[in-house]
């Protein structure tokens, strides 16, 4: 468990070291320690932090949820809407949230009612979703106009530290303690590791499962709260890809895609990794598409080290 | 008094194909039963039933003389049995602690895990009560160990939940000589503290060792039933073969 981590760790660490010091050579030309390049790091890691550690928590019990990118779209524009019509937000943003439980939950129904694919499962779920936010709204952006309380809450600044940034250490910090130290996360890696010998101790693996859809459909609503408070309105389209990107993040931090392996520092530490060459990339002025070439690499090597230490078992 | 476990005329059909038929024994308290028999003889389906996977299809089980029906593997458990199977039921990506406590963890009342006490206690027990060459660390992942190794973790499960019937599904196999030693003296040890054990095996030498009585079953029946005062190892022998 602590390997791969371990060793995505050193990654993060020799690059943050090598962006500090490239920005103390070269301050005018790299601003990677400028007040505006951290506020915008710190804005951009809780969106996707949110959807890969729900992501994260379903892969390693052994499923996956390829609709989340669309469901963050439709629970933020459900939220929107609501708030629109005059409901406050502080009632608007837990019934997205709901919204998301309850579509994680649709998911997990019919993968372990039907004996299905997860990945198939969700992939139907990626469009009708995807479908149902047009069908809704349309093609336009939805305005997002909640009270001060409740925009100071998700983007405002506590001590000079985004809130937003605040809310994804506390989920890391929430969720590391459920999966590492509660008995539902030694349920969610026994289920993920070995399903039959979870069955047999008498670990209820369906409600196991189930749970953890629940829980990748509520952050990928909770993400849509922190974006749309962010950016005080939401696209039809914004969440196309981020899916993938979570996935990514996992797989960069140590999840095995067959389940039951991983942690959540590394899924962190993934996010962070995706967020900090990207934003190297940005401030290089690098074209849009090395950003996606680096990615690409970065998710096959990780693929390949993490198989390499699974197959020696030192995992 | 009425056995701890007792099998009444128990018959099983998988549609055409029947696995067992009218089949009778008992386990007493504090009792080592040999369950012998060939390959096929339908010593396994015995196993899956009495650990409650499969469910007789006529006949019935009982508990301490009271007609029970397992529906379910946690039923059986709570009655008191631990099945050990042929092909452990561990989770590799686990430490050898978490394998040992997976479905009965020891937490708070939230449910947070006592990690310190239960890897105080996987050490104990791996250390005493069962010996396991090779393994230093209750941290050590599963994966990591040989097929002997991670017996040795089934078993030592089993020893910590102490229940009231062990059911050991050919527990030996993937075992050394030495740990087969050790697994046998263990078996003797949960005797005197009135754990029974049903030793499920066609290796007669290792039966023989421990057992008190001897159930040889072929072709899905019950073909012999002797304590050990009463047989030897080349009666055993006969009746597993020509039977």
């Amino acid at each position: 468990m602590a390997m791969p981590a371990g060793a995505i760790f050193l990654v993060f660490m020799a690059l943050q070291i090598a962006c500090i010091a490239g920005a103390l050579i070269y301050p005018n030309e790299f601003r990677y320690l400028s007040p505006q390049n951290l506020t915008i790091l710190m804005k951009a890691i809780p969106v996707l932090g949110c959807l890969a550690l729900g992501a994260g928590v379903l892969m390693i019990a052994g499923e996956f949820d390829l609709s989340i990118g669309s469901v963050y779209t439709f629970t933020a524009v459900l939220m929107a809407s609501l708030v629109n019509a005059g409901m406050s937000a502080f009632l608007a943003a837990p019934l997205g949230i709901l919204a998301g439980i309850l579509i994680g939950l649709l998911n997990g129904t019919i993968t372990l009612r039907f004996g299905l694919p997860s990945f198939i499962v969700t992939l139907g779920g990626l469009l009708f979703w995807r479908g149902a936010v047009l069908l809704y709204n349309g093609a336009v952006q939805v305005r997002f106009d909640p009270e001060p309380a409740f925009s100071a809450l998700f983007s405002g600044t506590v001590l000079g530290i985004n809130a937003a940034f605040l809310w994804i250490i506390l989920f890391v910090v929430g969720f590391h303690f459920l999966l590492h130290g509660h008995r539902f996360g030694n349920h969610v890696f026994a289920t993920g590791g070995n399903r039959g010998a979870a069955t047999a101790i008498g670990i209820n693996t369906d409600r196991v499962k189930l749970t953890a859809f629940a829980i990748a459909g509520g952050m990928a609503a909770m993400a849509g709260i922190l974006a749309t408070a962010r950016v005080g309105s939401v696209q039809p389209g914004q969440g196309a890809g981020l899916e993938l990107q979570a996935i990514a993040a996992c797989v960069i931090g140590g999840l095995s895609l067959r389940g039951g392996r991983g942690s959540i520092v590394g899924i962190f530490l993934g996010v962070l990794l995706i967020h900090t060459i990207t934003d190297v990339l940005l401030l290089l002025r690098a074209p849009g598409f090395y950003l996606d070439m680096f990615i690409a690499t970065l998710i096959v090597l990780a693929a390949i080290f993490n198989h390499l230490i699974e197959r020696r078992g030192i995992a | 008094m009425a056995p701890l476990l007792e099998l009444h005329n128990v018959s099983k059909s998988f549609g055409a194909l029947t696995a067992l038929r009218d089949l009778s024994f008992h386990i007493g308290e504090g009792e080592v039963v040999g369950l012998l028999g060939d390959n096929g003889a339908g010593k396994s389906t015995t196993v899956n039933l009495i650990s409650g996977i499969h469910k007789p299809t006529q006949g019935h089980l009982s508990i301490d003389g009271r007609k029970t029906t397992f529906t379910c593997r946690s039923d059986s458990a709570e009655a008191g049995i631990e099945t050990i199977y042929q092909h452990t039921a561990l989770v590799d990506s686990l430490s050898i602690t978490r394998n040992i406590f997976m479905g009965r963890e020891l937490t708070d009342a939230f449910g947070f895990l006592r990690q310190r006490e239960m890897r105080e206690i996987a050490m104990e027990v791996l250390q005493n009560a069962v010996h396991i060459s090779g393994i230093d660390s209750p941290d050590t992942l599963v994966g990591n160990l040989s097929g002997g190794q991670k017996q040795a973790v089934a078993i030592a499960r089993a020893v910590y939940f102490k229940k009231r019937i062990l059911l050991l599904d050919e527990p030996t196999s993937a075992l050394s000589v030495r740990e087969t030693e050790a697994l046998l003296n263990q078996v003797l040890k949960l005797k005197a503290e009135n754990v029974s054990s049903v030793l499920v095996t066609h290796n007669l030498y290792h039966a023989y060792q421990v057992c008190d009585r001897f159930v040889i079953m072929s072709h899905g029946t019950k073909v012999f039933d002797v304590d050990k005062a009463d047989t030897t190892i080349s009666q055993l022998t006969e009746y597993v073969v020509l039977t």
